[in-house]
C-alpha cells in the first residue's frame, strides 16, 4: 500500500511540472499583460513600461518560467501584480478555506437531500413524490446557478429576511460559537445554490442504483429468507447502492471547488473562484499559476 | 427661465446656510444632553424640522471589493478611493464649479510667473493617531512620489511631481534634497516648478500621508506595509478613520473625534461589498443606505429605484464619454515592437481617411436614439471631448444632428457610391468598402451599442462588419498597444476624465499613447500646447478660447464620434441628511452627514 502511494506521488510530481509549463505558456500567450487595461490618461505609459521591465515581464518566456519555477519549488509563489506586491499565498490562503467550507456545505446538502429522496423514489417508483422528485431534478439541472441564486436572495433573504444575502460573516465583532453559527447562516444560500445541480443529479443516480440493486437476485433471496424490509434496505441494498455514489462524490468535490465562480459572484462570497476569474481577466500571472496548480492538485 | 433658475439657486443657498449654522449651535452641549434632546425630538416626531443630530451609523455599498492598498500614493482604483476619500485629505480640494478651495491649506500665494506656490497650512490638525500634521508631512509625501524606486514599487502618480523643480536629479538619486517641495516653517510649504505652471493648484492637490508613520519604511516596502494594508494602521487626517475590515466583504470607518473641521455626526460608516444585482433590493429594504461611485445605480433601474419611498436619488453628468473612434493611422511593426510612437512612420488607413466620410458617419449615427434606447434617457449627447462641467467646454461646434440625408449627401460628394447595386456603397475606386467595427466586452451598454451603430450605418449604405467582441486586455492590445495594420477601422471605447484640469493632451495629442485613433493633425497639437503655454495661459479666458478652437477643430476633423456621456446615478436612504454632492463625487464633507434616527 505504501509503495503504491509513494509511486503515485512520484508520478504526480513530473505531471505537475509538465502542467506548469503548459499553463505558463498559455497564460503568457494570451494577448495583453497586467498593465494593458490600466488606461489612465494622467499616467504616462512609460510608468507601466518601467514597471514591466522591473518585474521582468519583457524577458523571454523560458527565462520567466525558469525564474518562476525556481521560486515555486521552494514554496514561494511570488507576489501579485494587480494587488500591488502582496504575496500570492496570502491572497489565496485567505480565500482557500472559504471555498472549501462552501464546497463541504454544498456536498452536505447534496447528501442529505439526494440520498433519502433517491431511496424513497426507488422504493415507491411512479408515486406522486417520485414524479415530484423527477420534476425537481429536471428543474434543478436546467436552472442556471446565478438565476437560482438571485431567486434565493430575493425570496429567502429580501422578502422573508431569513438569511443574509451577501458575504461570509456579519462582522468582526462576533466570535467563538456565535461566529461559527453566523458563518453557517451566511453559507446556507450559496450552499444550496451551489449544491442544487449536483443534488438533482445524485437523486437520479441514487434512484436508479437502488432500483437496480432491489431487482437483483440476492435481494430476492434475502426477502425470501424472511428478512425484514428494513434490514434488506439498510444491510444489503444501501451498502451496495452507495458504492458508485461515493466514488462519484469524490470527484464532485473537485467540481464544486472549481465550479463555484458564479455562485461566489452572486453572493459576493470571497473564495478562490472569484479570485481566479479576476486574475485571468487582469493577467495577474503569479495568481493564475498558483491557483491552477492548486486546483489540479485538488482534483 | 433664467429668473426661475436664479431663484432656485437662491433657495438652495438659503437652505445650505441654515443647515450650516445649526451644527455650530449644537456642538457645545455635552453628548448626554444631546441624547436627551434626540429622544424628546423623536417623541415629537418633528423630523422635518430637526437639525443635525449626533450618532448613528450608515452602510454604503460598492459592487466590487477594493484591491486593498489604502495608501494614496499607491492605490490605483475607484474602490480604494471610496475609502481613502474619507480617511485622507489634500492641501486643496474643489468646489461645485471645480475651483480649487482651501482644505488642509487655508491660504496660498502664487508668484508672478507662476513658478512658485506657497501654501499656509491649517494649524492644530491632528493625524488619526494624535500626532500633529505639519509641512514636513507634505514634503515627505511629495518626496516619496519623486523618490527613486517609486514606479518600480508600483506607484503611478508621478504626474504630480514631474513638473516640479529638481525632479530628475532627485529621482536619479543624485541628491537627498528635493528642490520642488520645501517646508518654509512648520505650517508653510513651498512648491517650486521647473517651468511656469498654468494650473499649480492642481499639482498641490495630492492627498497627504504621515511622515511619522512611514519615515523609516523603504519606498519598495511601502505598498505591503501594515500602515498601507491594515485597518487601524492606516493613518490620515480625514473625518473618518479606517478601523476594521472583513477583507473583500466589509470595510468599517469610524469617526475621528478630533477632526479639525469639527467632530463628525455619524459614528460609523461601513462599506459593504454587494453584488450589483442585489444592490437595489437592499436599498429598498434599508440594509444599505447609499450607493455612489464608481457605478452607482444602473440606468435601467432608475425608474424602479426612484419608486422606492425611502430612497432619494442624485443624477449628474459624469466626467467622461463613450466614443466610436476612427483608426486613422496604424503604426508599423518595428515601431510597435520598440514601443515607439513616431507619426512620420504611420501608415494611413484609406477606409476612413476622408474627413467627409467621417462626418457622414457622425450624421448617420442616431446618438439621441442611443441615449434613449440604451441609457433610458439617463445621459446626454456631446460633441466635444472635454468634460461638460468644465469652463473650457463648448457647445459651439458642429452638432451632427442625426440625418440620413446629410450623411448620404456627404458620402455621394466624397465619391462613395453604390456602383454594383448590392445595396452598399463602394469606395471612389469602385472597390468593395467594408468598415471593421471592433469593440470590447465588459460594459454591457457599450456592447449593445455596437449592433445599433452597424444598423445606423448600413441604413446609409455603409457596409459594417461587426467583429467578435474581445475581452478588454486582448482588445486594447489590438487597437492600442500593438496597433499594426490589423484591419480595424472603427473602435468603441470610453474615457473617464479627471476633474482637476480640462487639458486634453493625455488623450489627443499626436504622440500620446492613448491617442488610439493615431490622429495626426499638427493644428490640434499646436492648439493643445498653446493652451498650456505661459504666460498667456495664466489667463483662463485665453485658455478657454484656445480650447474652444480646439474643440471646433476636433468636431470638424473628427478623429472620433462622441457617442454619449452617461449620467452618474447615486442613491441614498432618506434617513441620511447633509449630502451635498460635488460634480465628481458624492463624498463631500462627510463629517456633516447625519441620520434622523440616531440612537
Amino acid at each position: 500500500m505504501y509503495k503504491y502511494i509513494i509511486r503515485r506521488i512520484l508520478v504526480f510530481i513530473p505531471m505537475l511540472f509538465a502542467l506548469s509549463i503548459i499553463v505558463f505558456a498559455l497564460a503568457k500567450a494570451a494577448p495583453g499583460d497586467p498593465f494593458t487595461t490600466m488606461l489612465d490618461p494622467n499616467v504616462d505609459r512609460q510608468v507601466y513600461e518601467d514597471r514591466k521591465e522591473a518585474l521582468g515581464l519583457n524577458d523571454p518566456v523560458p527565462v520567466q518560467y525558469a525564474r518562476w519555477i525556481g521560486k515555486a519549488v521552494q514554496g514561494d509563489f511570488g507576489e501579485s501584480i494587480v494587488y500591488n506586491g502582496r504575496p500570492v499565498m496570502d491572497l489565496i490562503s485567505a480565500r482557500f478555506w472559504n471555498t472549501i467550507y462552501l464546497g463541504l456545505v454544498a456536498l452536505f446538502f447534496t447528501i442529505i437531500v439526494a440520498i433519502p429522496i433517491g431511496i424513497y423514489s426507488a422504493r415507491n417508483p411512479y408515486s406522486l413524490l417520485d414524479y415530484a422528485a423527477t420534476g425537481f431534478g429536471f428543474i434543478g439541472l436546467a436552472i442556471p446557478n446565478f438565476f437560482f441564486g438571485l431567486l434565493a436572495i430575493y425570496f429567502l433573504s429580501i422578502q422573508f429576511g431569513w438569511f443574509p444575502a451577501q458575504g461570509t460573516v456579519s462582522g468582526n465583532e462576533v466570535s467563538g460559537l456565535k461566529e461559527f453559527l453566523d458563518r453557517l447562516h451566511h453559507m446556507f444560500l450559496p450552499g444550496i445554490t451551489l449544491g442544487l445541480a449536483s443534488t438533482a443529479t445524485y437523486m437520479r443516480y441514487m434512484r436508479s442504483e437502488v432500483l437496480d440493486v432491489l431487482g437483483s437476485d440476492y435481494i430476492r433471496t434475502a426477502k425470501a429468507k424472511g428478512m425484514a424490509d428494513r434490514n434488506v434496505l439498510y444491510k444489503h441494498t444501501l451498502r451496495n447502492a452507495l458504492i458508485p455514489i461515493i466514488t462519484l462524490m469524490g470527484f464532485e468535490f473537485g467540481v464544486l471547488v472549481g465550479g463555484a465562480v458564479i455562485t461566489e459572484r452572486v453572493f459576493n462570497y470571497p473564495g478562490l473562484g472569484t479570485l481566479f476569474l479576476d486574475a485571468i481577466i487582469n493577467r495577474d500571472y503569479p495568481i493564475v499559476m498558483a491557483l491552477t496548480l492548486i486546483l489540479v492538485y485538488s482534483y | 427661465m433664467l429668473l426661475v433658475l436664479t431663484l432656485f439657486a437662491f433657495l438652495l443657498a438659503a437652505c445650505n446656510s441654515e443647515s450650516g449654522e445649526d451644527p455650530g449651535a449644537e456642538e457645545d452641549p455635552g453628548t448626554e444632553e444631546q441624547e436627551e434632546n434626540n429622544e424628546q425630538e423623536e417623541e415629537e416626531e418633528e423630523t422635518e424640522q430637526e437639525g443635525p443630530v449626533e450618532g448613528g451609523s450608515i452602510v454604503g455599498a460598492m459592487d466590487t471589493a477594493p484591491a486593498g492598498v489604502f495608501n494614496p500614493i499607491f492605490y490605483s482604483e475607484a474602490y480604494e478611493a471610496n475609502i481613502l476619500d474619507f480617511t485622507h485629505e489634500a492641501l486643496v480640494s474643489q468646489n461645485n464649479s471645480l475651483e480649487f478651495i482651501p482644505s488642509l491649506a487655508h491660504d496660498w500665494e502664487i508668484n508672478e510667473d507662476q513658478t512658485e506656490i506657497t501654501l499656509f497650512l491649517e494649524e492644530g490638525v491632528k493625524w488619526h493617531d494624535g500626532e500633529d500634521f505639519t509641512a514636513d508631512d507634505v514634503v515627505f509625501t511629495y518626496k516619496s512620489i519623486a523618490s527613486p524606486g517609486y514606479t518600480e514599487a508600483g506607484g503611478i502618480r508621478t504626474e504630480y511631481v514631474t513638473p516640479l523643480k529638481g525632479y530628475e536629479a532627485f529621482n536619479a538619486g543624485e541628491t537627498e534634497e528635493f528642490e520642488g517641495v520645501t517646508a518654509v516653517d512648520d505650517y508653510t510649504v513651498k512648491f517650486t516648478f521647473a517651468e511656469p505652471n498654468v494650473n499649480p493648484l492642481y499639482y498641490v492637490g495630492f492627498p497627504i500621508i504621515p511622515e511619522h508613520v512611514f519615515a523609516d519604511v523603504a519606498i519598495a516596502d511601502m505598498p505591503t506595509h501594515e500602515a498601507t494594508l491594515n485597518p487601524g494602521k492606516v493613518i490620515g487626517t480625514g473625518p473618518f478613520a479606517f478601523t476594521d475590515m472583513v477583507e473583500r466583504e466589509q470595510y468599517v470607518l469610524t469617526r475621528n473625534e478630533d477632526y479639525w473641521k469639527g467632530k463628525p455626526y455619524l459614528e460609523q460608516i461601513t462599506w459593504k461589498v454587494v453584488d450589483q444585482s442585489v444592490i437595489t433590493s437592499l436599498l429598498e429594504t434599508g440594509e444599505i443606505d447609499f450607493v455612489a461611485d464608481p457605478n452607482g445605480v444602473p440606468a435601467a433601474d432608475y425608474e424602479m429605484v426612484a419608486g422606492y419611498e425611502n430612497v432619494e436619488m442624485i443624477e449628474q453628468t459624469d466626467f467622461g464619454y463613450q466614443l466610436m473612434g476612427f483608426k486613422l493611422n496604424y503604426r508599423t511593426k518595428e515601431d510597435v515592437e520598440s514601443g515607439a510612437i513616431n507619426p512620420d512612420n504611420w501608415e494611413e488607413n484609406p477606409d476612413v481617411a476622408d474627413q467627409k466620410v467621417r462626418q457622414a458617419i457622425a450624421y448617420a449615427i442616431d446618438r439621441p436614439g442611443l441615449v434613449e434606447g440604451l441609457l433610458y434617457g439617463r445621459g446626454s449627447v456631446i460633441n466635444a471631448p472635454i468634460a461638460q462641467q468644465f469652463w473650457a467646454y463648448t457647445e459651439d461646434v458642429p452638432q451632427y444632428e442625426h440625418s440620413t440625408e446629410e450623411a448620404e449627401a456627404l458620402l455621394d460628394e466624397a465619391g462613395y457610391v453604390d456602383t454594383n447595386d448590392d445595396g452598399f456603397r463602394e469606395n471612389p475606386d469602385g472597390e468593395e468598402w467594408v468598415l471593421e467595427l471592433a469593440y470590447p466586452t465588459g460594459n454591457k451598454i457599450r456592447e449593445r451599442s455596437a449592433p445599433v451603430i452597424q444598423e445606423n450605418l448600413e441604413a446609409v449604405g455603409i457596409k459594417v462588419n461587426l467583429q467578435q467582441p474581445k475581452e478588454m486586455s486582448a482588445y486594447i492590445n489590438d487597437i492600442m498597444t500593438k496597433d499594426t495594420n490589423n484591419g480595424v477601422d472603427l473602435y468603441l471605447l470610453g474615457w473617464s476624465l479627471g476633474s482637476g484640469d480640462p487639458d486634453p493632451s493625455g488623450l489627443w495629442n499626436i504622440e500620446a499613447a492613448y491617442n488610439i485613433s493615431r490622429w495626426n493633425n499638427p493644428e490640434s497639437d499646436e492648439l493643445i500646447f498653446k493652451a498650456l503655454e505661459a504666460p498667456d495661459a495664466f489667463d483662463q479666458e485665453f485658455r478657454k478660447k484656445t480650447y474652444q478652437e480646439w474643440q471646433e477643430l476636433f468636431a470638424t476633423d473628427l478623429p472620433a464620434v462622441l457617442l454619449y456621456a452617461q449620467n452618474k446615478i447615486y442613491a441614498f436612504n432618506k434617513r441620511l441628511n447633509g449630502i451635498e454632492p460635488l460634480p465628481y463625487s458624492m463624498i463631500n464633507d462627510p463629517h456633516l452627514w447625519w441620520v434622523d434616527d440616531a440612537q
